[in-house]
């Protein structure tokens, strides 16, 4: 059932044992897991079936640090979230991610990948994959990966039908759950705002916030100043540890043979660092994209080799007169040290229409990921020159230490952290099962729940991690 | 004139004086580069060789 409106709901008489707050890949995910298993759901999303300015203008926001995106374009509110201007990239979170790093704080999850392998065939089928091959040694620091550029589901149209045909999930629209009440054990109701108006108090016997890796820790931030922390009773972390995926163009490379690699229709390729190097070099997990160039950029490439290298320069030329496409762009996306100081914290001076303070994010990025950046190409560098695959020449910016550009692009719009998982309460927000640490009836699904962030694109691991939660959640609502 | 003098011929001492840069075999050889090490320079990363 889809319900336009709260006031359409409220008539229908349904009867929720859950609710979930937003409809993107975690809260449909975990809707249908829960609907499959005969317990009646009711989700709300905050906005319509289709974008409109008015309702992304609740999604504004600061930044304090680094350069970071308009909050309010970095993310969608409306049916099927932020999955609606999803690219479609595809890769699970690697075991490596999830291991505790002895170079890197706070680094490790409570579990590990095999705990969310198990999901995977339904998150293929959700997300219309085909099987991940292996990953390929380049050399013992270097693994060639696969990254799968999927038909970028879009959660709202693809479920819509099914949705609405369902007898067990309610999808509520236009209908904004501003804040959560708790008495320090239980979540006792949702304040809800509906039709520019306040809709009076919700009730269920559990919630489950999915709003997003930047509105979880927004929602419950504001939620507990109002409820005197009664509902995130462990608070020192809560909208702490926020990740992203800082993402430069880091150089480029003249390849021996640029069909070596099976690059994808667009031409890509994608390499990240063995555990063993990560670890000589104590550095983090990175992802470098190979992007072909266009000839003219080949040429300008050797024309600089030559300065430096001019017999290297006169081979690659000769290579040039038999293929055309040996060259190639180099992008850079890594994983982000997981920093308390990079926060979620609410605004003291800006609200939205409803009251509700807005986001002010503060996000900085650190020496140790300057350090992945530059030593990772280097790495990749030596082993495209150890291995006689190509050479690679790393950006000036990067060589000489000058700060990051701002017309790149910057971050991968991936929002992890605020809400993490772990077991230490002073330093993460939910357990292995992603419930609030202290509370009976409170969950949190998406990558606010992320530790680490890797280096690859989040959807696939938070679908995976939906799966998992809402068939925890079905067994714990069926007892 | 030394008695180590009277006693040495004239042709040992000019032997002697053509032998000594041979002494130079006897001492550390310089470090010959690497063709296959892994070098930075302007940026790019080459291997030694490709500098030829």
């Amino acid at each position: 059932m889809i319900f336009d409106s709260y006031e359409a709901y409220k008539q229908a008489g349904f009867k929720p044992k859950a609710c979930i707050l937003g409809s993107g890949p975690a809260g449909t995910t975990i809707a249908r897991k829960l609907g499959a298993a005969g317990i009646p759901v009711v989700v709300l999303e905050a906005g319509s079936r289709e974008f409109s300015d008015e309702s992304q203008d609740f999604y504004r926001g600061k930044t304090v640090g680094d350069y970071y995106f308009d909050l309010d374009i970095t993310r969608l509110r409306f049916m099927g979230g932020s999955s609606n201007h999803w690219a479609g990239w595809c890769r699970v979170l690697d075991k490596q991610d999830f291991e505790p790093k002895a170079w890197a704080p706070d680094t490790g999850w409570p579990i590990t990948r095999a705990d969310i392998e198990p999901y995977l065939g339904e998150v293929h089928d959700i997300l219309e994959l085909r099987d991940f091959r292996p990953d390929v040694p380049v050399s013992d620091d270097i693994r060639w990966v696969q990254l799968i550029k999927s038909p970028a589901v879009r959660f709202g149209e693809k479920f819509a039908d099914e949705l609405d045909k369902s007898k067990n999930i309610a999808v509520v629209l236009n209908t904004y759950a501003t804040e959560l009440a708790g008495d320090g054990k239980r979540v006792t109701g949702a304040k809800l705002w509906s039709n520019g108006q306040d809709a009076g108090i919700f009730s269920a016997d559990y919630f489950v916030t999915c709003t997003g890796g930047l509105e979880n820790s927004r929602l419950l931030l504001w939620s507990n100043q109002r409820s005197n922390g009664g509902v995130v009773p462990n608070a020192v972390a809560l909208g702490r540890y926020w990740m992203e995926h800082p993402t430069f163009e880091g150089g480029n490379a003249i390849l021996a043979n640029y069909s070596e690699f099976e690059v994808d229709n667009s031409n890509e390729a994608f390499f990240s660092p063995t555990l063993a190097a990560m670890e000589r070099l104590q550095i983090l997990n990175f992802g470098i994209r190979l992007i072909e160039s266009p000839y003219p950029s080949v040429k300008k490439l050797i024309a600089d080799l030559a300065c430096t290298a001019p017999s290297m320069a006169e081979w690659m030329s000769s290579q040039l007169d038999q293929r055309l496409h040996c060259a190639a762009q180099l992008y850079v996306a890594w994983e982000q040290a997981p920093l308390a100081s990079n926060q979620i914290e609410l605004s003291k001076v800006d609200v939205d229409h409803a009251g509700v303070p807005r986001i002010e994010l503060h996000w900085k990025k650190s020496p140790l990921e300057r350090r992945t950046l530059l030593e990772g190409l280097r790495l990749f560098g030596a082993t495209m020159a150890q291995k006689n695959l190509g050479r690679v020449r790393i950006d000036d910016w990067i060589s000489n230490g000058s700060d990051y550009p701002t017309t790149e692009e910057t971050a991968g719009h991936h929002h992890m952290g605020g809400t993490r998982m772990g077991t230490d309460v002073l330093k993460s927000v939910v357990d292995a099962n992603c419930k609030v640490h202290g509370m009976d009836n409170l969950y949190v699904g998406g990558s606010s729940v992320f530790c680490t962030s890797g280096q690859c694109n989040p959807t696939t691991t938070i679908t995976a991690l939906a799966c998992r939660l809402g068939e925890h959640l079905g067994k714990v609502i069926a007892v | 004139m030394s008695n180590f003098m009277r006693k040495i011929s004239r042709r040992a001492i000019v032997q002697a004086l053509i032998a000594l840069p041979a002494l130079s075999l006897f001492r550390n050889q310089p470090i010959v580069a690497e063709p296959d090490e892994i070098v930075e320079i302007n940026g790019w990363i080459l291997r030694r060789s490709d500098l030829a």
